[in-house]
This record gives C-alpha cells, sequence and structure tokens, in this order.
C-alpha cells in the first residue's frame, strides 16, 4: 500500500500578494514552475532543504530558471534516460522538488541510445571542459563584480540586470551540464564496487582528499585566525560582538595590516553567500560579519585546524583504501577497477561538487541582487532591501518606465510580511508531500537529496510518535564514532551558537555551512547520502557524519546526549535534555 | 567378472569403478597425487545383491509405496540396508577384498592401515548427479573384515529414505542402482578442505576458491565447522583474502573406535589460520592440474598430509567437474553501462 501525503493545505493560487503565476516572464523547457494542485498528489515532493528560508520575489528567477529550466534542459541534453530533470511547486515561498517523469518508453529507449554515445565522450572532454566553464564564469564573474551600481541610470541598471539573468542561467546550465554526468558515473562506479565486492563503506574514501576551492577557503579563514592571534588581535576579538566586528577593526590602528589582509581574501573569496543561490543573503564582501564571525569562534577555540595534517590523513586514507580494494581483486577486476577509478578521478563528482560551489551556488545570484536592489534605489524605495519584494516582469516594467515604485509600494510591505509569516512556519512543513515511491530515478534526487529507501522508510515512521526513538539509522557517511551534546540547526544563521565539541543535527548542511565543520565532533543529517556536502566536508575534517536519517531534527533537541557511528550509519539518544 | 581393480588399472569412465573412482583414477595418471587405492567392482555388487535375493527384497519393501511417505520410507530403508548388511558376501569376494587390502597394507608399510571406504555411483546414477553426498562414507576402518562390512553399509546407502523417494518420484528402477566402493589409504590430514576452480557464487572463473580446516576434511563436507575461506587470482596467483574461520569442531582419528569422530577443536587452534601461503600456491597448482585433466572447472576434496613438507604435492582425495555454471560475461568498465544499470532506477529492462 502506498503512502500519500495530503496535498490540500498547500493547494492555492495564492502566491505572493498582487502577483499573478503565468506572468514570471521565465522560459519553460518542458514542465514550468507552478502552485500545488490535488493531481500533484500522485507524484512524489520533497521540501528542498538547499533553500530553508524560502525565495523572495526576486529569487524566483532562480526556481524558474536555475532548477526548472536548467536541470530539464540538462536532463535531455546528456540525456538521463528515465527522468526529466526536476519540477518545482511552491508553498509559499518555499520549494518542493520532485523529478519530471519520463513515460514514452519510446522516449526511453532513445534516450539509453543517445546516452551510451554522450556519456563516454563527455568524460573524455571533462577537464577541458571544465577549465573553459571556469574561465566562462569567471569571465562572466569578473564582469559583474568589476561594475559600480551606484549612481548608474535606470537603463544601465535594466540592461546589467537583464545581463544578470543571462549570466544566472548560463551559470546553472553549466552546474547541471556538468552535474548529470558526473553523479551518474560516480553511481555507476559505485554500483560496479559493489559487484566486485567492495565494502560499500569503503567506496567514497577513493574520491577523498582532493584540495577544492571551498577548502581553499576555509584555509583562507584558519590562515586569517593565525594571523590574529600572531598580531595580538584575539583580545579585540572576543570582546566584540560579531556583528560590529568589521567597524570596531576598521577604526583600530592596530588591526591596519590584519585589515588588509582580511581584504585581500574577501576580494577572492567574499564574493558569496550565507546559502545557496538565496539574493536575500547580503555577500561577505559587503558585509564580513560571517567570516569574522567565524574567526571570531576559531580564535576562541583557541587550537589550530590542522588542514595539511587532516588533508594527508584523508590522501593517505584514500590510497590505502585503494590499496586494500585491489589486492582483493583478481587481475581482471582489477583492470576493471582501475578503469573506473581513473574515469572518476579525472571526473571527480566528490571533488566537483564542493569546488563549483565557488563559482556557482553560493555566487551567480549576487550580480541579479546587486542589480535589483539598485533599480529599487534608484526608483525612491524607502529600505535598502525593498528591491528584494519585486519579481522579474515588475522590475522589468520598473525599469522600462511603465510602473512606478509608488504603485508597489504597499505590495512590498504585504510580501514582506507574507515571507516573514512563511519563514516562521517552514520548521513545521511537512518534509515530504504526495505519494512516497519505492524508489526515485533522478540521480539527484537519489543521491543529493537522499531519497533512498532508508529516508523513505523514516518518512512512514513519521507519521507515528517520534518521541520515544532512542535509536535512528541512516547512510554511513564518514566513518567513526562519536558522543556530544546535540545542536539541531533548522537555518545557517543558526550556525554561530554551535560551540566546539557538538555535534550538528540539521536537514542537511551547505557549502556555507562548512566552516563548522572545524568545531563540531560529529554531523547528522535528514537528507543526503553519500554524496552530499555533509558527507563529503565530513570525509575531509574526518568527523563521523550520518545522512539520510529522515527523521533527526524532529526526534532529537538540542541538549540531548547522543553517540553518532558514521561507520554503521546509526544515532543512538544517549540521553535527553531536561 | 572382475570384483576389485587397483586404482592403476582403471580405464577412465570405467562403468564398474563408479565416477569417483574412475575419476581418481584419472588423476593419478594425469600425475597428481591421489591416496592409494582399489575398486570394489559393480560386478561385486551384483553377486551380493543375488546372494541377499535383492529384487525380492525390494518387490517385498516398496510395493505400493508413495514418495511422500516418509515413514514407510524410512521403515523400508532400514530393512534394505539391513538385508545388505546381513547379505552372504561370496567367498571368492571376501577373499578378494582381503587380499587387495593386505596388498594395501604392504604397499604403504602399515599393518593395520586405517582406510576410507567410499561408495562410488555410477556415473548414470541420477540421485547421485541429482544431490551430492547420498550415499555413505566411512573414515577410519582398519582390517579386512571392517573394510567388508563397510563395503555392504556402503551398498546398503543405495537405499537411503531420500534416494527411494527420488527413484518413485521419477519413475525409475530400484534394480538399475548399482554401485562401486572405493576403498583407499585414510591419508593422515594435518590439514583438508574443498576447493574450486571458479568462484562459486559468481560462475567466473577469475579466481580458485578453496576453504579449510585442520584435520580431516569430514566436519568441513558435512558443513559443521565453520572454515577458512581464501580466493586466489586465477591470472597472477595471488592471494586475494584469507578470512580466518572460528573452528569449533575438528574430525579426528578415533584409533580405540576405529573410526573418523567429530570432536570440539582445542581452543588453540580454533583461530588458528590453517594454510600457509607456500601450501596455498602448491593447492592451486593441483587444482587448476585437476582442471585440465577434467576439461571442466574443477570441483575438488584435498588433504595437506601431516608429513608433508613445503614443495610436496598436496593430496586430492575426490574430484567432480562443476557442469552447472555458466559463466557470466567477465567483468568491464563502460561508464554509460555502469550509469544504466545503477544511476537511474525504474530503467526497463
Amino acid at each position: 500500500m502506498s503512502t500519500v501525503v495530503p496535498v490540500d493545505e498547500f493547494i492555492s493560487d495564492e502566491w505572493y500578494p498582487g502577483f499573478t503565476p503565468g506572468r514570471t516572464d521565465a522560459g519553460v523547457y518542458t514542465e514550468a514552475l507552478s502552485t500545488f494542485r490535488k493531481e500533484d498528489e500522485d507524484r512524489f515532493w520533497l521540501l528542498d532543504f538547499h533553500y530553508p528560508r524560502g525565495m523572495v520575489p526576486l529569487g524566483y528567477v532562480f526556481p524558474e530558471d536555475g532548477i526548472c529550466f536548467c536541470t530539464q534542459q540538462a536532463a535531455e541534453g546528456l540525456p538521463l534516460p528515465t527522468s526529466g530533470g526536476l519540477g518545482v511547486r511552491m508553498a509559499g515561498p518555499h520549494i518542493y522538488t520532485s523529478e519530471v517523469p519520463v513515460t514514452s518508453r519510446w522516449a526511453v529507449g532513445e534516450r539509453v541510445e543517445r546516452i551510451q554515445r554522450t556519456l563516454p565522450a563527455t568524460l573524455e572532454r571533462f577537464q577541458a571542459t571544465w577549465a573553459d566553464r571556469v574561465s566562462e564564469l569567471n569571465r562572466g564573474l569578473a564582469y559583474f563584480e568589476g561594475q559600480s551600481f551606484e549612481g548608474r541610470d535606470l537603463g544601465d541598471l535594466a540592461r546589467l540586470y537583464e545581463e544578470a539573468v543571462v549570466f544566472h542561467r548560463r551559470a546553472w546550465t553549466i552546474h547541471f551540464e556538468i552535474m548529470y554526468p558526473l553523479l551518474a558515473t560516480y553511481v555507476g562506479f559505485h554500483g560496479t564496487c559493489l559487484e566486485l565486492g567492495i565494502d560499500a563503506a569503503e567506496i567514497s574514501k577513493f574520491l577523498q582528499g582532493y584540495d577544492s576551492k571551498i577548502m581553499e577557503t576555509d584555509r583562507g579563514l584558519w590562515e586569517l585566525t593565525r594571523k590574529a592571534r600572531t598580531e595580538g588581535l584575539t583580545e579585540v576579538f572576543a570582546a566584540t560582538d560579531a556583528t560590529d566586528l568589521n567597524t570596531t577593526l576598521r577604526a583600530d590602528p592596530a588591526a591596519k595590516g590584519w585589515v588588509a589582509e582580511f581584504d585581500a581574501f574577501l576580494q577572492t573569496y567574499g564574493h558569496r553567500t550565507e546559502g545557496i543561490a538565496d539574493v536575500v543573503l547580503t555577500p561577505w564582501i559587503d558585509d564580513p560579519v560571517s567570516p569574522l564571525g567565524t574567526i571570531r569562534t576559531y580564535l576562541s577555540k583557541g587550537s589550530d585546524h590542522d588542514f595539511a595534517g587532516a588533508r594527508a590523513a584523508a590522501v593517505a586514507e584514500r590510497e590505502q583504501a585503494i590499496d586494500a580494494a585491489r589486492g582483493r581483486l583478481t587481475l581482471e577486476e582489477r583492470h576493471v577497477f582501475d578503469a573506473g577509478l581513473a574515469a572518476c578521478t579525472s571526473a571527480n563528482f566528490a571533488w566537483w561538487n564542493e569546488d563549483h560551489n565557488h563559482y556557482i551556488d553560493l555566487r551567480a545570484h549576487i550580480p541579479m541582487r546587486r542589480a535589483g536592489l539598485a533599480i529599487a534605489r534608484t526608483l525612491g524605495a524607502e529600505r535598502p532591501d525593498d528591491g528584494l519584494f519585486v519579481f522579474r516582469p515588475e522590475l522589468r516594467r520598473l525599469a522600462a518606465g511603465h510602473r512606478d515604485w509608488g504603485g508597489i509600494r504597499k505590495l512590498v510591505d504585504e510580501r514582506r510580511d507574507y515571507y516573514q509569516h512563511w519563514l516562521a512556519r517552514r520548521p513545521t512543513m511537512p518534509k515530504v508531500l504526495g505519494t512516497v515511491p519505492d524508489d526515485m530515478s533522478d540521480p539527484v534526487m537519489r543521491e543529493i537529496f537522499g531519497t533512498n529507501a532508508g529516508f523513505f522508510a523514516a518518512m512512514k515512521q513519521l507519521g507515528g510518535d517520534t518521541s520515544q526513538v532512542t535509536s535512528l539509522s541512516g547512510v554511513a557517511a564518514s566513518s567513526g564514532v562519536a558522543r556530544g551534546i546535540a545542536r539541531v540547526l533548522h537555518g545557517a544563521e543558526e550556525l554561530h551558537r554551535i560551540e566546539p565539541g557538538e555535534i550538528l543535527v540539521c536537514e542537511a548542511t551547505s557549502p556555507n555551512w562548512t566552516p563548522a565543520f572545524a568545531k563540531i565532533a560529529a554531523c547528522v543529517c535528514d537528507s543526503g547520502g553519500t554524496l552530499t556536502h555533509a558527507s563529503i566536508v565530513s570525509r575531509e575534517y574526518r568527523i563521523p557524519c550520518v545522512c539520510g536519517v529522515g527523521i533527526a531534527t524532529s526526534t532529537i533537541r538540542t541538549g540531548d546526549e547522543i553517540e553518532v557511528d558514521g561507520t554503521q550509519g546509526t544515532v543512538r539518544i544517549l540521553k535527553r535534555a531536561e | 567378472m572382475t570384483y576389485i581393480r587397483h586404482l592403476k588399472d582403471i580405464a577412465t569412465g570405467d562403468p564398474t569403478a563408479g565416477g569417483k573412482m574412475s575419476r581418481l583414477a584419472d588423476l593419478a595418471r594425469a600425475g597428481l597425487t591421489v591416496p592409494h587405492a582399489f575398486v570394489v567392482t559393480t560386478d561385486a555388487f551384483q553377486a551380493v545383491a543375488a546372494a541377499c535375493d535383492l529384487p525380492s527384497a525390494l518387490d517385498r519393501e516398496l510395493a505400493g509405496l508413495d514418495a511422500d511417505d516418509s515413514a514407510g520410507l524410512a521403515r523400508a530403508e532400514q530393512r534394505l540396508r539391513e538385508c545388505l548388511a546381513g547379505a552372504p558376501v561370496p567367498a571368492a569376494l571376501t577373499e578378494a577384498v582381503t587380499g587387495a587390502y593386505e596388498q594395501l597394507c604392504a604397499t604403504t608399510r602399515d599393518a593395520l592401515l586405517p582406510v576410507a571406504v567410499r561408495s562410488s555411483a555410477s556415473t548414470e546414477d541420477a540421485v547421485a548427479s541429482s544431490s551430492a553426498g547420498q550415499y555413505d562414507t566411512y573414515l577410519g576402518l582398519a582390517g579386512a573384515p571392517a573394510v567388508l562390512d563397510g563395503m555392504l553399509r556402503c551398498w546398503g546407502s543405495l537405499f537411503g529414505a531420500r534416494a527411494l523417494s527420488y527413484r518413485i518420484r521419477s519413475g525409475l528402477s530400484h534394480l538399475d542402482s548399482t554401485m562401486a566402493v572405493g576403498v583407499m589409504e585414510l591419508v593422515q590430514a594435518r590439514a583438508s578442505g574443498v576447493a574450486f576452480s571458479l568462484n562459486p557464487v559468481t560462475g567466473r572463473r577469475d579466481r580458485v576458491v578453496v576453504e579449510a580446516t585442520f584435520g580431516f576434511g569430514e566436519a568441513l563436507v558435512q558443513g559443521v565447522v565453520t572454515p577458512d575461506h581464501l580466493e586466489v587470482g586465477r591470472a597472477d596467483r595471488r592471494i586475494l583474502s584469507y578470512a580466518v574461520g572460528e573452528k569449533q569442531i575438528v574430525s579426528a582419528m578415533d584409533h580405540r573406535a576405529g573410526q573418523v569422530v567429530e570432536v570440539a577443536m582445542p581452543e588453540l587452534m580454533r583461530a588458528q589460520r590453517v594454510l600457509t601461503d607456500d601450501e596455498i600456491g602448491a593447492l592451486v597448482g593441483v587444482v587448476l592440474a585437476a582442471e585440465e585433466m577434467l576439461g571442466a572447472p574443477a570441483d575438488v576434496e584435498w588433504v595437506i598430509p601431516r608429513a608433508y613438507r613445503p614443495g610436496d604435492p598436496v593430496t586430492l582425495v575426490q574430484v567432480r567437474p562443476v557442469t552447472t555454471a555458466v559463466a557470466p560475461p567477465p567483468p568491464s568498465w563502460d561508464a554509460a553501462a555502469s550509469a544504466l544499470k545503477y544511476a537511474f532506477k525504474g530503467m526497463p529492462q
């Protein structure tokens, strides 16, 4: 019997106040973004953990273009045999994701034929392709990051906005153009390894220990921490609230040299936000409260994170795991293993899945944010972030002079309330909606969202009372055992609450959470598999991690004493908080 | 009519020696080391069957018996086994077996040589080929009277309940069943076990799979001990894995009882590794030689004698061709094929 989570409470024509669906100006690839309809109950929808705040109007370009258009385009391009990419339904500003099914048997047959030709060729060219894409992205980013959005006339800003929308879509086109083939290849290699009798826990080690742009950023933060300590800034950091650090340090003559280095760091790594594709968030370079807060925590921790040591250990573990696996294979099997490993090392999904965030996920939306906010400001908006509450077609009409700010002012206020209302509602929203399937076809849904059998089982369990549950299970994502006090977080904005040695419990992590991994003893996530961010980073930081638990955030409470066994994929609640 | 054949006199596929002993003779001819042995032929069985009027006994015990009547089958088994165990053995047969046994003693310089008395069913026997281990084996018998007794009990095992039921169900005649008996020197085993010249799980022929325990192989063959399990690459003869089993039971010679019995493995030996790398190398050599002799993947029972020295050959006590396994295609790396197989669920088959 199939489990169905009703969609009724989200069936609505209501979007943000004053907004008419169908007027989004978004190009549709195969399936447009919409609100929920009753017939959507036949499909399976997952509340997308990548966007814990949902989307403000200015940010709707992302689910429309970045998710719908770009995944559907990539799913056709490779193609994926049985998935047409991802579809989106909005519940208020929140994103539920599903795969767009490919149902025609003829189409599936043709797609199988095509991928057999395209995938090997794509892998063959991956290094060159990614180098090309990185330089393309860098050129685009440099173009926008070199622009001043102050004092430009409306026509300039309108043009910059259109360019920013085009760049954003191109960046996400690249994202899924690369992600699908790399992910599919890795999953294929994983299956081949299991077929060769290799232990599942070993396989993810084969691709670890390669340096990414995100790790490079974290290393930069640690170098700044070390520098702050040697320059005697520890006390200033300790005595100042994170939100005041920027002002205080810039006013402190003793910090002059350090601030110059920090600014240089921001020029390289500061064009990023504390979350994926979310225009609400202020980039580090505009407000460095987040990196300064991180440095402050690192300083208070006293000790240093030995990046070189952790990486050397990850590399040693990788080489040892590869040698051990090869040692158990026959000559013929070793040829197969070596060929698969070579393909996956050259087109390394685990590495790319971190690295690309630096160019795309944390960054590609920033030009749209700058242009949108600048247009609103130029038109006389009261608050600096009023532009966040304007949709793409409205912004175009405003910028073209067809509409004035006075006509939208009241709507902006209503939409602010609407956003806040749904933000508060988010923690209690169902993690899944619709018909819980036996399995999913889209590799992004299965491997990144972690919608596997264990996840579905946990979802069914959620229907019952979970307060008595003391033992949870999920995907063994990073080996080792750790005990500690749980810290349950629903969003990155709470990251600063984590105390060193605590165990992070959350829906999922994103690249902006990475600095926290140097502090925590272990990580537990509701979603994800061995390839999600939390798994990959836990392995790099060498802490235990269990993903795909499904009911961790609804069962574990902050203050509970828990034990995480990342080798077995289990979590035990040892002692409930008072 | 020949009651006795020595191993070296058995031609390939000699129907009077049964499948097991005729293959052992082939191994010996191929230069592999096997125990000293002789065979009591199917002709001898026919002589004994006639002497105890087996056809009448079969008619009497099996008339109207149903293949599913387990109580009736058990009763029939007991009576038929008694019939053969108490059969009057023709003097010529007693004399021949006694002579052959004494010859074996002389060859091995052991006046009271313990032997293994093994059923050697005819290669056409559907019961034997339907499932191994149907027929009796007696280990550690010594002296001609004990050998003769074991021989009769082996023949009695032709009429075990499962064999009777199988023949009734398949419409086979019980009278057509015939059996030779192998009498072979019981090699004093330091270690023994089984080996396959293919991976019995995947059917692939890229590895040799070995199971090993201390002492005689009986406890392992009967499945009462968790043996050491090891795998060796065929192409490069590399040891791919060696898992030491927790060996709780051992088959050992009980000299007072005159038979091999199962006893608790001494504590100190339970978690000990059975085979050295050199022994594994020697073993893989004979397994692959047996396969070449058979012209098919081999399933062997092997023994490393107590007196084994590095460089000595490993003794084979039994060999069977593995004919059922169809090797799957060799593994290969094909990114698209692997992705299609594993990355996208719900693919049309």
